[in-house]
């Protein structure tokens, strides 16, 4: 800088001849006023910049707030990223290749250069993101979390379905929907949570928590849609360890086409949307009451064919019942029609047909005897076909051998 | 209201059992039955379900040995 710089109320700073003379009270600057216009020079000098550099000396404060140094090989300069600003960045470390967006400054109270970092990426390969991911990925292999064969089968009919999701977002609307259509026997249990912003990852880890206590048969951990950053939450290791820890078989629906999470991974099924998720999570009704039908048939035909050798046997009983019966019946009518023939013989009507008559009174009694039949005497004669009137003629002629 | 899965399960045991099994009459008849109720129980539950929705409160339990509390 080739000007001086000139304070209001100050004697030029350097100005040879009189070096001496501003060495007062009056003349003097205060360390707040050198510093309050280093700052204001700094900060009209040089606007927020892109600036690259190796992190060196990081230190994540309680607070959440981010400190370190920003150095190539021959300076570095003191760095603050806040936590406003990093709290969906994974945390980087020392040694990183970086590009910040800062804002230069001085921190007055400490004297300090200092940049107030508002973006950070790295220039490793994949990004800070990624490297991050890789991180906990390798980590939560190195448990076996991400093992094929902790992977749990859905249940068929899943009693309770709970949802861990935004409480107005489109996801848990699309879920509602999708179960109702499909599998309303179900009972839907939503537990809310933060799933963006700086509390996400607290909210859905204490979610996650209130779920493992109740039972539950299904839960789908889903995401309303929404940028790729707010998908920090379900890159958390903490997130995906807590469903990795989950009782109940998880669907993740995080909804994000080209980014695989680390929820995604730990979970047991991952769905391209919430309504996938809710689809995959239930049976369809219809198709139930399709296969209840078959079984029905099934069980109908089933007893047919468990009672058909008793039927058959039945059948063959009867056969031989009646069967018999019938032979019974033929020598029974065989024995009437000798019977009857007998019985015809002795029938007084075969008698008449042969000849004989029959004589009776008025009133029908049979006379048998002469004594019976006086001259002149009218009585009836029964012949084979009919009845005659008659009456005796005199000339009596007993015989003998009749008593 | 039985558990629908059980109620399922039960349901196909029974038709598998009449089917591979050489049962009394006695015993086909009873399995018959009680397959019959349990196949229209099932479908009962089928057509008259309704999606009940419950909301857990979101409330911090003091204590995680407590459950959480479900706001009906």
């Amino acid at each position: 800088m080739s000007a001086p710089l000139t304070p209001g109320r100050r004697a030029g700073v350097g100005g040879a001849v009189d070096l001496f003379s501003a060495a007062s009270a009056e003349g003097a600057w205060t360390v707040s006023e050198v510093t309050r216009r280093a700052k204001a020079v700094i900060e009209a000098g040089l606007p927020p910049l892109w600036i690259r550099g190796e992190i060196a000396g990081f230190k994540a404060w309680r607070s959440g707030h981010w400190y370190f140094s920003l150095r190539d090989k021959t300076a570095q300069i003191r760095c603050v990223m806040f936590a406003k600003q990093n709290y969906m960045l994974p945390v980087p470390v020392d040694g990183m290749q970086v590009f910040i967006f800062a804002r230069p400054s001085v921190y007055e109270e400490k004297g300090d250069f200092q940049l107030t970092v508002t973006e950070l990426l790295s220039t490793e390969q994949g990004g800070l993101w990624k490297l991050a991911f890789e991180k906990a990925k390798a980590a939560l292999t190195k448990d076996g979390l991400l093992d094929l064969a902790r992977k749990r089968r859905l249940p068929p009919f899943p009693r309770r379905i709970a949802v861990v999701t935004s409480p107005d977002g489109a996801a848990l609307r699309d879920i509602q929907a999708v179960v109702g259509r499909r599998w309303p026997v179900a009972e839907l249990i939503i537990v809310p949570a933060q799933v963006q912003g700086v509390k996400a990852e607290a909210s859905v880890c204490s979610a996650l928590n209130r779920i493992r206590r109740l039972p539950v048969d299904v839960l789908i951990v889903g995401r309303g849609g929404g940028s790729i950053e707010d998908l920090w939450a379900f890159n958390s290791e903490r997130v995906a360890r807590a469903v990795a820890a989950m009782p109940m078989p998880v669907i993740s629906a995080i909804g994000h086409e080209t980014d695989v999470t680390l929820c995604d991974l730990v979970a047991d099924l991952r769905a391209p949307t919430p309504s996938a998720a809710a689809e995959a999570a239930t049976p369809d009704r219809t198709e139930v009451l399709a296969h209840c039908g078959v079984l029905g048939q099934r069980l109908a035909r089933a007893l047919r064919i468990a009672s058909r050798h008793v039927v058959e046997r039945l059948e063959r009983t009867g056969d031989r019942l009646t069967r018999c019966m019938d032979h019974r019946l033929e020598k029974s009518r065989a024995l009437l029609t000798a019977h009857s023939a007998r019985l015809d013989a002795l029938s007084p009507l075969r008698v008449l047909a042969r000849g004989y008559a029959v004589a009776r009174d008025a009133d029908g009694k049979v006379l048998k005897r002469v004594a019976q039949l006086p001259s002149g005497k009218e009585f009836r004669l029964r012949v084979v076909d009919g009845e005659v009137g008659a009456t005796v003629q005199p000339g009596v002629r007993p015989n003998g051998r009749v008593q | 209201m039985a558990e629908f899965s059980k109620q399922l399960e039960r349901l196909e045991a029974i038709v598998r059992k009449l089917e591979t099994e050489d049962l009394d009459l006695d015993e086909a008849l009873k399995l018959f039955e009680e397959g019959v109720e349990r196949l229209r129980v099932a479908r009962e539950q089928l057509v008259q379900a309704e999606l009940k929705v419950k909301k857990v409160l979101e409330i911090e339990t003091p204590s995680s040995s407590g459950p959480a509390s479900v706001d009906r």
